[in-house]
């Protein structure tokens, strides 16, 4: 009975963690700027960017963000390894809060979120099993550089992108006369748009680690075995794919009818910078919010051509942003308290 | 203007075919203007066969046709929709000009004196200067911006003139010795008017040029 009820909630945490991977596929925002950039086709950019994604996802799925959500977050008192139920309280939790963000209309990072989820499971889980010591229950030099990178990202893709527009305007932008010249130019920008979206959404891809973290996990405890996780790996990557081609279109056909106007010069600039920053992220294995550092690269982009800034919406972000992580390290401990009083430890 | 073969314009770009459009209107206005002088000086025949000119000619009509059908299927990205914006606002000038040239052929007024006659004149002296500068500053959009937007200031600036020059006008209509209701006295008043209609027409167009200039000029 007990080993069928572990096979049962074994085979949800898959599912759970696949149908994550499909919403961080049916969140995508990154294509917008080269479907309103009229780049390719709809169709096309949906296939090419669903396909920089899953690629993405499954090239860095043997370690990197998967690793340190799935693994290395965690301490010697816990020997790095989550129980099933504790993963389990982790999705509730985070999906709870994003469904809560998302009716609520607030934007939420699922990095944030997930991480916060971890944090407030394992403390719940250090308290009530006997013996165990909190000062363990972390890798805290880990947990010290995710949470560091949440600041630095941000203001790292604020500065990338203000010092490349200044760069970009004083040697290429600002010597374009007239319109003919700086259509002729922008002509091929898009083309480097097309380029950066692409490593972007490879990066994107790589750095979304909560599905496959998750994932992980089990296969650290055991729960599934390494060529399971890879097929999984497999999957996740394919349904990231299947969420931008089904449901993110919607979002995209809507952001991009917004992005006629924007030029492919300053969205080339906004895509590299952010990509970047998920690049160095992904190579130091520190999950990343891929929302705030647009926002964050966006707001470069202003404050180089000296244009307003919305603070107002600027302050919203930044107090849910310091929100989500202890809300939702609250949400997923109570979840675990729950569950464990229950018996499910 | 003489009428242009289909396979020449054909050859045009979506650029090439905007100059040619202003040329082509810019001329009709000219002529316009031209006519209302002949009016001043009591040349009804001139007058009549300048305004008469304006309606008839429809060289235009042909350069719009190309230019929709060409933009319609263009690969411009980002500036496509200004520029069907500017060849709008150019055609615009022509129905302003083809509304006043029908609506003074309607009747043939004697001016008042002298001193009335010279100030339309000078009016008119300032209106052919914006029609040529804005001319100039359309053909400068494609290649300098800069040099448009600082044109577009000089024709505003020539507006603002004109403004004065408008209201002392209207001030000495409305104190000459004459039935407010005649012909000649609502001929004069909407002479004066329809000019500063045109006149504003191409401030207004001037400014969507300097609105363009901000919108695509990046300044280190």
């Amino acid at each position: 009975m007990a080993d069928e009820l572990t096979a049962i909630l074994v085979i949800i945490l898959v599912i759970m963690a696949i149908g994550l991977a499909f919403s961080i596929g049916a969140n995508d925002e990154t294509l917008a700027s080269l479907v309103g950039a009229g780049v390719l086709k709809f169709k096309i950019a949906l296939i090419v960017g669903g396909i920089a994604i899953g690629s993405g996802m499954i090239l860095f799925s043997g370690g990197f963000v998967p690793e340190t959500i799935g693994k290395s977050i965690l301490g010697e008192g816990l020997e790095a390894k989550y129980t099933n139920y504790m993963l389990l309280a982790v999705l509730i939790s985070s999906i709870l809060w994003l469904v809560i963000g998302s009716f609520a209309g607030i934007p939420l990072s699922s990095t944030h979120s997930l991480i916060g989820s971890i944090v407030g499971v394992v403390i719940v889980y250090t308290i009530f099993q006997g013996g165990m010591d909190l000062s363990t229950a972390f890798n805290y030099e880990k947990l010290r550089d995710v949470v560091l990178s949440w600041f630095i990202s941000p203001i790292t893709g604020l500065l990338i992108t203000y010092i490349l527009f200044k760069i970009s305007a004083k040697f290429l932008l600002s010597r374009l006369k007239g319109l003919n010249q700086i259509e002729k130019s922008e002509k091929t920008f898009k083309w480097l748009l097309f380029i950066a979206v692409i490593f972007a959404e490879i990066w994107v891809g790589a750095n979304s680690g909560e599905a496959l973290g998750i994932l992980l996990g089990l296969r650290e405890n055991s729960s599934i075995t390494n060529g399971q996780y890879i097929t999984f790996a497999i999957f996740c990557g394919i349904f990231s794919f299947v969420g931008i081609y089904f449901a993110a279109r919607y979002v995209i056909r809507n952001l991009a009818s917004h992005m006629i106007n924007t030029r492919p010069s300053e969205g080339f600039i906004i895509q590299m910078s952010s990509a970047i920053i998920l690049m160095i992220a992904t190579l130091l294995a520190l999950p990343i919010s891929h929302s705030h550092v647009i926002v964050f690269c966006i707001i470069g982009m202003s404050i180089a051509q000296k244009k307003e800034i919305d603070l107002k919406g600027l302050g919203k972000m930044g107090l849910y942003w310091v929100l989500t992580f202890p809300i939702a390290a609250l949400l997923a401990g109570s979840i675990y308290l729950g569950l464990s009083s229950f018996g499910f430890l | 203007m003489k009428e242009i073969e289909d396979k020449e314009l054909k050859k045009l770009s979506i650029d090439n075919l905007t100059h040619l459009f202003m040329d082509n209107i810019n001329e009709q206005n000219l002529k316009l203007i031209e006519g209302i002088e002949f009016l001043v000086q009591e040349d009804f025949d001139k007058f009549k066969k300048n305004l008469n000119y304006v309606i008839e000619t429809n060289t235009e009509v042909q350069i719009k046709k190309k230019f929709e059908s060409k933009i319609f299927k263009s690969k411009l990205m980002f500036s496509k929709a200004d520029r069907l914006k500017l060849f709008n606002k150019i055609n615009g000038i022509k129905n302003i000009g083809e509304f006043i040239a029908n609506k003074m052929l309607l009747y043939k007024a004697v001016f008042p004196d002298e001193q009335f006659k010279h100030h339309i004149l000078s009016i008119l002296e300032s209106l052919k200067n914006i029609s040529n500068d804005l001319s100039k500053a359309v053909k400068l959009i494609g290649s300098d911006l800069s040099k448009a937007h600082d044109i577009c200031e000089e024709i505003k600036d020539e507006r603002r003139k004109m403004r004065n020059e408008e209201w002392q006008l209207l001030n000495r209509l409305y104190n000459y010795d004459m039935d407010y209701i005649s012909r000649t006295f609502i001929y004069l008043k909407e002479l004066i008017e329809d000019i500063m209609m045109l006149a504003d027409h191409i401030k207004n167009f001037s400014e969507y040029i300097q609105f363009l200039a901000t919108k695509y000029l990046i300044f280190d």
